[in-house]
């Protein structure tokens, strides 16, 4: 190479914006690729099956009203975090999220583990108007979520999707979902979806043992 | 990551690598043509800014090495250069592991000591206390109220009194963190119909001396034998079942009528969480020696 041709690539707007191009997704390769490329390799953590049907559509529920925005659903491997919520995240916990819930920003805390934490009373208070019962606390009320009930034929398609992308529904669980749904509204899916958060997946301490061994903490 | 994938990170990181080193080595080596004004002939602006030529200043050169050198290093040591797990054999599980760890070490001098005292006595220990306050805010102010005074929508109850649903000494206050509380009231309505519910309503507001209207009140004695059985005849309540004490004037649900109502017709369903995966009983028994101090003045006063 000489000198005429770096003359060339500065003077040519396209090739010197092509070449950059080039340059810059590099990293974005070698980084998001393999994992991407990967990422069906993922097993299921024990214990993590596919949403049941009022679960699923209170998934569909958190979506729609944006929790994601507010709320994340990773606890990374810190010890500020799993202190306060819970052993960290794992892929394997979120193979039948789609899209994952696992957010990049906390106004409010973190939802991973938070299944269990509250009773479906205090959940169902807090959701039609937080101030209920955490005083302090900016986030809005969802009360119109009493009011909607949820369609079953529409669970119903929704699981067919989600079978065709590969969770593992049977004919009768998709049978079956219009009467798990029947007459609930959409704050029971809601509460029913969070209070179902981290519960049976959450990956067990090892018992008792106060001091944890110094080595790897559990690699996935 | 299988072999191909990392040999293609491999490959990716080489190429880089490879193109910024040929460029700095080569750069200041570069043979540029130069006009007899001093310049390289690039213009701009129709020859108001023309391009000077002038070596690159060493500090920009030596910085430059550094970050080759710098990130050279970092592969070898740290995961980064495909399957290479880096010579420190770092991790971030591993990393907190170790954080956790030295924690817990640091902890558990003052667990160990916790650990003679009975939850009574922990409740004047100024540190235990101090412990106790932050995991309170952290776990229980979400239904007991930073203050603890309980809440009423929710029949968390008052715990900065000396009225305890299933005890109040230090072994139960721990129990019903480490295990939870479900209270049952069932819903009486469809058997004593709105006209029962009613009278009983006014029997149970009477038993307190509160407001009640006297005829329906004794209307409302004669059901109340079902609820004596977890309530007691008298309607004193009983610790083992978590049934309220009636005849007093703290309500956990509300004492106005209306609310009396509700939770005879309706039933009321409390529902303490347990506790004990996600706090340990090292954290709950701070936290049960802090709940024990609310109700008993200022114990580390003392001591």
């Amino acid at each position: 190479m000489a000198y005429r041709h770096f003359e060339f690539i500065e003077k040519h707007v396209w090739t010197l914006g092509i070449l950059t191009a080039i340059m810059v997704s590099i990293g974005g390769l070698a980084e998001i690729t393999p994992l991407f490329i990967e990422a069906n390799k993922v097993q299921p953590a024990e214990g993590v099956k596919p949403y049941d049907p009022l679960r699923l559509a209170g998934r569909d529920v958190y979506v729609r009203e944006g929790c994601y925005l507010c709320h994340s659903q990773m606890i990374r491997a810190l010890r500020f975090e799993t202190e306060r919520y819970g052993h960290y995240s794992t892929a394997s916990e979120s193979v039948y999220d789609r899209p994952f819930q696992w957010g990049s920003k906390r106004t409010g805390p973190d939802l991973a583990r938070v299944g269990g934490k509250y009773s479906d009373l205090w959940q169902r208070l807090h959701l039609m108007n937080p101030r209920q019962v955490v005083p302090q606390s900016n986030m809005p009320g969802y009360p119109w979520l009493s009011l909607a009930l949820i369609d079953g034929k529409d669970i119903q398609k929704r699981m067919e999707v989600l079978r065709f992308l590969g969770d593992p529904y049977t004919d009768a669980d998709i049978k079956a979902a219009p009467k798990a749904v029947a007459g609930k509204t959409e704050m029971d899916a809601l509460v029913a979806y969070l209070q179902g958060l981290g519960i049976d997946n959450e990956p067990q301490k090892p018992a008792a043992a106060p001091a944890a061994p110094a080595s790897d903490g559990g690699a996935p | 990551m299988s072999n191909g994938w990392s040999l293609w990170v491999m490959f990716l990181v080489v190429l880089n690598m490879g193109i910024t080193l040929f460029l700095f080595l080569w750069a200041p080596r570069a043979k540029i043509p130069i006009l007899p004004d001093g310049t390289s002939g690039h213009v701009w602006a129709h020859g108001v800014l023309r391009e000077g030529v002038h070596n690159l200043p060493l500090w920009w050169i030596l910085f430059s090495a550094a970050m080759f050198v710098v990130g050279i290093t970092y592969l070898v040591l740290y995961p980064g250069f495909g399957n290479h797990k880096g010579y420190l054999g770092w991790t971030s599980h591993g990393q907190l592991a170790r954080e956790t760890a030295s924690n817990d070490a640091r902890l558990d001098a003052a667990f160990q000591r916790f650990d003679k005292y009975s939850i009574e006595q922990l409740a004047g220990d100024r540190e235990a206390l101090a412990m106790g306050e932050v995991l309170f805010r952290d776990n229980c102010a979400a239904c007991h109220g930073r203050d603890a005074h309980g809440n009423t929508l929710l029949g968390a109850p008052n715990l900065a009194d000396n009225d305890w649903l299933y005890g109040g000494d230090g072994k139960a206050i721990l129990t019903s963190i480490l295990d939870g509380r479900h209270g049952a009231m069932p819903a009486w309505g469809p058997q004593f119909g709105d006209a029962g519910v009613a009278n009983l309503a006014n029997y149970v507001l009477s038993l307190s001396d509160a407001p009640h209207d006297a005829t329906k009140a004794i209307a409302g004695k004669a059901l109340f034998t079902v609820c004596a059985a977890c309530h007691g005849p008298e309607g004193k309540g009983n610790p083992a079942l978590g049934a309220p004490n009636l005849t007093d004037t703290i309500w956990l649900y509300g004492g106005d009528l209306e609310s009396v109502e509700t939770s005879i017709r309706d039933g009321r369903s409390g529902n303490m969480p347990t506790w004990r995966a996600r706090l340990g009983e090292n954290d709950a028994r701070v936290i049960a020696a802090y709940v024990y101090s609310l109700s008993h003045g200022d114990p580390t006063d003392t001591k």
